[in-house]
């Protein structure tokens, strides 16, 4: 077996098998089940339109699973430090960005478990209205190369810094400033520095995404434009990744 | 003589149908009509307003005036007397007077909760009077849309974290019987 799958193996183990990684899915099923509780018991809120209720929940999913990567990549590598884990890593017979694959893999495969306890939140939510297909397609589509994105710039803070701490820090704030258009109402984003921060910004170009195709039911050559933006995204985070995974603080 | 008896029973006559549609006729006049900015096909969600003008048309003062909006489902085999509990949160005004010839202009504003056809009318009445005025009725459709269905929310929001309870409390009984197997 390769190295990478290795790593990404015992990486991966720990969402299903460790208390912490059960602990974490369980707080995410508890946020999504409050969100479709309150939606369904809130007269003002039930009245909503499936479509709107299912793209608010696609983006709760990607906030949740960025800020997942952003917890995990943070640990990828300053964690592997403070645990006094990360030179013996280092000393092994494998490349840099064997280990940058590895912690990568175990965070998609932690993604997936996110997705998949999701599905059923977003089925009973949508499952009468229009467009649930699309919208689990282009949650995988646009939420993974987001997420993953979060993820390396994580992982590359974690590196370059060697603190968990401070990596986390860093990553959530530029998450919390990204993830700023669930916030903010669509007035204020139709401002012309509103759209500009929507033109750079991968998540705000997820979501963008998620009510184009669920709400408004548009065609996938509508968002070619924010795929490029996403793809971008996770282009640049690998780069700034590899690069200081091949000189980490240790 | 038989010409005065004639003219007697006229007399009479005369004068008791006059004080008859003196007291038939109200002393008030309601008039209930949509908001002119009503969405014309309105959806489930959509806000609706309706106009009432109760207007004093006696002689005398009408004092602790009551006013209520109510609304009724009219669809076939469904009629029945809705609950405004949701849909409106405006659903009196009480104790008003009103001078003679004097209106009362009020606004009755709804939220369309459910599809379905309805009739909406205002009643009124008094505190000295023992009759009930009401307005005419204002009809109208509500189009369903897909809203979210509770019944199927509840299994998926307790179910799943309850799952990763269970796959907690498997996992951690695996652990000890390893601990115990070492």
């Amino acid at each position: 077996m390769k190295t990478h799958w290795t790593i990404a193996y015992k990486e991966s183990a720990q969402m299903l098998r460790s208390q912490r990684g059960l602990l974490w899915l369980l707080a995410f099923s508890g946020l999504l089940s409050a969100f479709s509780l309150l939606l369904a018991s809130n007269t003002e809120l039930s009245l909503l339109d499936n479509a709107q209720v299912v793209y608010m929940m696609c983006g709760t999913v990607l906030a949740a699973g960025a800020l997942l990567a952003a917890i995990l990549g943070s640990d990828a590598y300053a964690g592997e430090k403070e645990r006094g884990t990360l030179v013996p890593l280092l000393c092994a017979p494998m490349g840099a960005n064997a280990l940058l694959t590895g912690k990568a893999l175990g965070l998609l495969s932690a993604w997936s478990v996110m997705f998949a306890v999701a599905m059923p939140y977003l089925w009973a939510v949508g499952a009468s209205g229009q467009n649930l297909g699309a919208a689990l397609f282009y949650l995988a589509l646009f939420g993974t190369p987001v997420v993953l994105g979060f993820g390396y710039l994580a992982m590359a803070l974690s590196a370059r810094t060697g603190s968990v701490l401070g990596s986390l820090l860093s990553t959530v704030t530029l998450l919390m400033l990204a993830a700023s258009p669930l916030l903010i109402g669509p007035g204020l984003r139709g401002t012309t520095i509103g759209r500009a921060l929507d033109a750079i910004n991968p998540f705000a170009g997820a979501l963008n995404t998620f009510d184009s195709v669920i709400i408004d039911s548009e065609p996938f050559a509508a968002q070619v434009g924010r795929l490029l933006l996403v793809v971008a995204w996770l282009g640049l985070c690998l780069l700034a990744a590899r690069r200081s995974a091949a000189h980490p603080n240790f | 003589m038989r010409i005065w008896k004639y003219l007697l029973f006229t007399v009479i006559t005369t004068v008791l149908l006059t004080s008859v549609s003196a007291a038939a006729q109200a002393p008030l006049a309601l008039d209930l009509r949509p908001d002119d900015k009503n969405p014309s096909s309105p959806v489930m969600g959509d806000h609706l307003r309706f106009w009432s003008t109760i207007t004093n048309t006696g002689t005398a003062p009408i004092e602790g005036l009551v006013a209520w909006i109510s609304l009724v489902e009219i669809d076939p085999g469904n009629e029945q007397p809705v609950d405004l509990e949701d849909w409106s949160a405006h659903k009196a005004i009480t104790g008003a007077t009103l001078e003679p010839g004097q209106p009362l202009r009020t606004d009755w504003p709804m939220r369309l909760i459910k599809g379905g056809d309805y009739r909406v009318v205002v009643s009124v009445t008094d505190r000295g009077g023992r009759r009930v005025f009401t307005s005419p009725t204002v009809q109208f459709h509500v189009r369903q849309k897909p809203v979210l269905k509770a019944g199927r929310v509840l299994p998926v929001a307790a179910g799943v974290p309850l799952l990763i309870i269970s796959l907690m409390i498997f996992n951690k009984a695996n652990q000890r019987r390893r601990k115990g197997q070492v």
